[in-house]
Parts: structure tokens; sequence; C-alpha cells
């Protein structure tokens, strides 16, 4: 086996990987710097957002998507969409004729439709991933990475495939959620990134999710990546004392403790990243990537 | 409590994760510790912080007393959206068997759980129910961890509109005759391709679920949409007061700036906002002390960035936000989860935004 060969990270051979996790845990600073490590790597990357409120091109440095492709680096674009958007060109895909597609997209039984069904939105996002990844869009990538939307952990997004097919059935629409559901349970081609803190609560709701994704997807995550991790405390930190060392002390104590508490119900592969002081933007994105690709390599089996 | 912690109903506002539930919690134990009958209803506590209110899984829509030696009775509940939706339903519908329709139909089941939107919508409701029967001189409402964390602000205004929508009415058409088959003569109105269009990509049975649900909310019709228009009103009232929690740190200001500014804008009343788990600044002489190694001095040079980080972005809030007060609470070792805890925490909050 040559250096090359072995060096290949697993997540470089993924289509599609979704990056979740709750509010306010750096999902999507793990998103960018996952992109920028598979970029880096020599993948053609497309970063997509569905949050109407853009924050990952502040994370790259370059202008907001606004629903265009961005060229946000050598092999990175960044698209944000909106799922709606995606459903409503299926519609007019499905009817080809204008006048009746037309009336369709403006009746209120399709707005009530659309918003009200369970996981139909969910499931288009994925969509629009996997016909990417397929060369089936109007942009290529060898890999999309999506920054999944914060509510319920990522998980709606993911279960939502297999909820339309069950409602839905038949039909295009049904055929083609059942499509987007074996895609994702796919390990081999789809990779589940869960982003957690080293804390108490946020390492319960992991555990949670983890179950949850077992039972709802069928399949585990790929990578558990544990942020903000406050770095160990060397031991003569106690003699220096002082209000910093203190909390130091006590944040790694608790971050410890939550660390132990998740290895002891997750034996898959995990990855710790540091507290970063840097601002939100393209220093911590290299930072983040460069804490994650050793890291990385050592989880290979 | 006085100033703008001082009104009935306290909605803490703020982004996932800025520790909005603790503080609703620590503000809970202050406004019964100075003399007030206080109910705090949050959304997804931590499990610790459960224990320590003595919420458990038997509080879940009913508030339960916690057990404290405080002058004043301070109760907690945990908001469960689909309870509340049940109790609207029942409220509203002429007899129990136009009810039992309604809590029977699949599509009910799952709008309940995924409608954008609703989370927030019973969120906002049971703050009104719970208003409504009087029975505390204050209510502390903690919202839900959602990304767009002001959706329910606007999830009064979304009901009554899609109530007043034409889906309703139209889908109160009979479509479906007694054996369940889709009456075609009653879909005139968008015409065979519509119908075909929808049979094609959903499948009768999703939408006969949806035309059934519609049909039996039909009777609710009036009472919900008057109900929703005074919970709107009543989110603007002067009894309610916005607490927005924000996150430290400078690249929170602009996420803190909107939601200022989308209150504002909406007519309601903002304020404290409260910059939370703001770290200490490291005092130079801390940082010049004693030998040390690499590490050591790495992690102080972090810490010491943090805190200016924070500091910074404190500042920049406070210039941006004149005449609302900007109180800053300071990252704490341990999260505060005893009742000691949480009521030294809402004394120190309550104290940071006396004018």
């Amino acid at each position: 086996m040559d250096a090359s060969h072995r060096d290949r990270l697993a997540l470089e051979s993924r289509a599609l990987v979704v990056v979740t996790g709750k509010g306010g845990v750096g999902k999507t600073a793990v998103a960018a710097a996952i992109a920028h490590l598979l970029a880096g790597r020599g993948r053609r990357v497309l970063l997509l957002e569905a949050d109407p409120r853009e924050s990952l091109h502040r994370l790259l440095g370059v202008p907001p998507s606004g629903g265009d492709l961005v060229d946000a680096g050598p092999r990175i674009a960044l698209l944000n969409i909106s799922p709606r958007a995606i459903l409503d060109d299926v519609v007019r895909d499905k009817l080809k004729i204008g006048a009746l597609s037309r009336r369709v997209l403006a009746s209120p039984i399709y707005e009530h439709f659309v918003e009200g069904a369970p996981g139909l939105k969910e499931m288009m996002l994925l969509g629009h991933a996997l016909l990417v990844t397929e060369g089936e869009a109007d942009h290529e990538a060898d890999v999309v990475v999506l920054d999944a939307p914060a509510s319920g952990h990522g998980l709606s997004l993911l279960a939502a495939p297999l909820l339309v097919a069950e409602v839905i059935g038949a039909g295009p629409l049904g055929t083609m959620a059942a499509r987007i559901a074996r895609h994702v349970a796919d390990p081999a081609r789809c990779g589940v990134v869960l982003t957690a803190l080293a804390e108490e609560m946020p390492v319960i709701e992991t555990l949670e999710t983890i179950d949850a994704l077992g039972e709802r997807v069928g399949r585990p995550p790929e990578l558990v990546a544990v942020n903000a991790v406050v770095p160990p405390l060397p031991r003569q930190a106690a003699r220096v004392g002082g209000e910093a060392v203190h909390l130091w002390q006590v944040r790694r104590a608790a971050a410890d403790a939550a660390l132990d508490q998740l290895r002891r119900r997750w034996k898959g592969p995990t990855v710790l990243l540091p507290l970063l002081a840097q601002a939100f933007g393209p220093e911590m994105v290299t930072a983040l990537a460069a804490a994650l690709e050793p890291q990385l390599a050592r989880e290979e089996p | 409590m006085k100033g703008p912690l001082g009104a009935p109903l306290l909605v803490v506002v703020g982004s996932g994760g800025v520790g909005k539930t603790t503080l609703a919690a620590a503000l809970g134990l202050h406004s019964a510790a100075t003399g007030t009958d206080t109910l705090v209803m949050t959304f997804d506590p931590s499990r610790r912080l459960k224990d320590a209110l003595g919420v458990g899984e038997r509080a879940a829509d009913r508030a339960v007393a916690v057990e404290t030696d405080l002058p004043a009775r301070l109760d907690a509940s945990l908001l469960d959206p689909r309870a509340t939706f049940d109790r609207l339903i029942e409220r509203y519908a002429p007899g129990s068997a136009e009810a039992d329709r309604i809590y029977r139909n699949r599509f009910y089941h799952q709008l309940a759980g995924t409608l954008a939107g609703i989370l927030e919508y019973m969120a906002v409701e049971r703050l009104f129910e719970v208003a409504d029967e009087g029975h505390y001189g204050r209510v502390i409402l903690d919202t839900p961890p959602t990304r767009q964390a002001l959706d329910f602000l606007h999830a009064p205004q979304r009901m009554v509109a899609f109530l007043d929508s034409g889906a309703l009415k139209v889908a109160l058409r009979p479509w479906f005759d007694d054996r369940g088959r889709l009456r075609a003569g009653k879909l005139k109105v968008f015409g065979k391709g519509f119908e075909a269009l929808l049979d094609r990509l959903i499948g009768l049975a999703l939408l006969r679920d949806i035309a059934e649900f519609f049909q039996a909310f039909g009777p609710l019709y009036e009472g919900f949409r008057s109900r929703a228009l005074d919970v709107q009103a009543l989110l603007r009232s002067e009894r309610t007061r916005f607490v927005l929690v924000s996150g430290p740190g400078e690249e929170r200001v602009a996420d803190t700036l909107f939601f200022a500014r989308k209150l504002t804008e909406d007519g309601c009343r903002l304020g404290p906002v409260v910059v939370n788990q703001v770290h200490p600044e490291v005092a130079r002489g801390e940082r010049e002390r004693g030998e040390r190694t690499g590490a050591l001095e790495e992690g102080l040079r972090l810490f010491a960035a943090l805190g200016e980080r924070d500091r910074n972005g404190l500042a920049s809030l406070r210039g941006l936000l004149p005449g609302i007060p900007v109180a800053a609470m300071p990252l704490l070792p341990e999260p505060p989860t005893t009742l000691p805890a949480l009521r030294a925490l809402g004394t120190r909050l309550a104290a940071a935004v006396a004018p």
C-alpha cells in the first residue's frame, strides 16, 4: 500500500457530509473546517447552507450567497438555498405545462401542504445535495458538505426522507424520498458528523441523538466532533493560581467528566477541537481544520 | 423586582446555547425572593436544572411548586406544545365528538410536531393561558431553542394568516365521499390537472388526512382566530418585557443587534439585554507571575484573549444600543444548577440591570 493511499481519509470518499448539532455548539464552523480540509486534499467541495440568515460566508471571508453559487477559494463553492425554492422547481419540472404549474404554485393548498407536510422541505435539501454529487444539478462537486439546520439536532433533516417515503408512498415524490433515504442511510456514501461540546448537557443530547439516528435513520454517525475543548491544565498552573487559572481548572475538570461520559457510551471515531480565541472568520476555520486533520488520520482503521 | 424586570410577563429570548433557560430560572428565584408569586415556564432544561427546580417528567405541562424558603410562591413548568394544542382544540370544539375527530387525525399528529411555528405559537398560547388565569404576579417564559429565535413573535400573525387564507375554506369543501374517494367535481376550482398532480405527487392518503383535518377544524375557526389576535396583543402590551440574552464575544454583536431591532420594530418592549458567560479579565500580574512552561503561558494567553474579545463585544454592543440596559454576566466555572446558585445569579442580574 503506498503512502498516499494509506493517507486517504474516510471522509474523503463520501459524496455527502451532513454536519449536525444543536445551536451554539459551533456546527457551522465545523462544517466550514471539514470543507476546507477536504478541498485542501483535492476534493471539489460544495458547502450548502439552508439557514436564511447566512453565516458561512463570514467564516470563508466571502460575500453572502443570496441563493447564488459563490466561489470561496480553491475547490470550495458556497451556496445558500431555500428548500422551498427547490420544491417549487420539482413541481415545475414534473408539471411541464407552465400555466398549470403557475396555478398550482400559487394555490393556497399547495402553500399549506408544503409548509405543513412533515419532512418535505428537509428532504428537498438532501435531494438537492444528492443531485449535485450525481452531476444532475447545474453545478458540480465531488462532495457536498451540508450545514444542517439547527432544529432537532439535525435529526429531523436526516429522518425526513424516510418519513416522507412513509407518508406519501408511491408517486414521484415518494420514489424520490425512498432513494434519498437509501443514500442517507448508507455510511459509504453519506457521512454524518455530530457536533458537540464537552459539557454535561450537550453530551447527553449527543448520546440521545446517536441512539435516535440508529432508530430513525438506521445508521451511526461517522464522527463526533467535540468543539471548544478547554486545553489540559499543566501541573504548575496550581502554583500560579488566580481567577483565570481557577476558571481553566474547573472548566477542564467539567470537560474531562463530560468526555468520559461520552466515551463510555460512544466507542466510534471522536475528534476534539480546541477552544479558540480567533474571531468568527477564515482564521478560525484554518485553525479548526489544522486540528482536525491529524486526528482524522489517526482515527482511520 | 423593579425597573424593566418588574413587568408581570418576562419573555427570555436569544439564540440557542446562550443560557436562556438558566437565566429564566435565576430570574424566577429572584422574583419570588423579592415577594412576587412567580411561574417559570421552560422548554428544554438540562437534567440538573430540572432536578434543582424539582420539575421532573411529572411537571410536563403542569406547574409544580419549587421547594424554597422564599417569601413568595415559585412554580415551574415544562412546556408541552402538544398538550397545549390539544387543550386549545378542546376549548373551541363544539363538542367532544368534533375534538376526537381532530385528535385521531393522522395529519394532526404530524402537524402538531412539525408545522413551522406551531411550537412557537403554543409557547405564547400557554403564556396567555397562564396570564389569563391570573394566579401569578409574574410569569417568566423561556422561549424555544430555535435558530430563528423570534419566530414565536410572529406565530400569532401566522396563525391568523393561515386561518384567513383561502386554504381553509377551499379545504373545507367535502373533497371525499363517504367511501374515502376523491370527489373530482369538487376540485373544479383548480381543474382536473390539479387533481391529477396531487394524486401523482402526493398520493391520496395524505391528501385525505389533510382534508379531514381542515374539515374537523372548521367549527373551531373563529375561536382560534380571536385567540391568536389576543395573544398577539399581549406580546406587545405594556405588561410584557423582553429580556434578550446574547452570547459573549464580538461575533455575537450582529446577531444581538438583529434581534434587538426586530423586537423594537415589532412594537415589543425590549430590555435588558444580557450578555451572558463573559470571560473574566486576566490581570497583567496574573499573566506574568511565577515560572511557567509553554502550555501554561499559552493557556493563560487564550483566556486573556477570550476575556478581551468578550469585553470588546460588550463595549460595542453598549455603544450600539443606547438607552437600553446592557448587563454583563460572568462565565461561571460551574454552571449554576442548585437553587442557591440560581438565586445568587438572579440577584446579580437584577443588580446589574437596576438603574
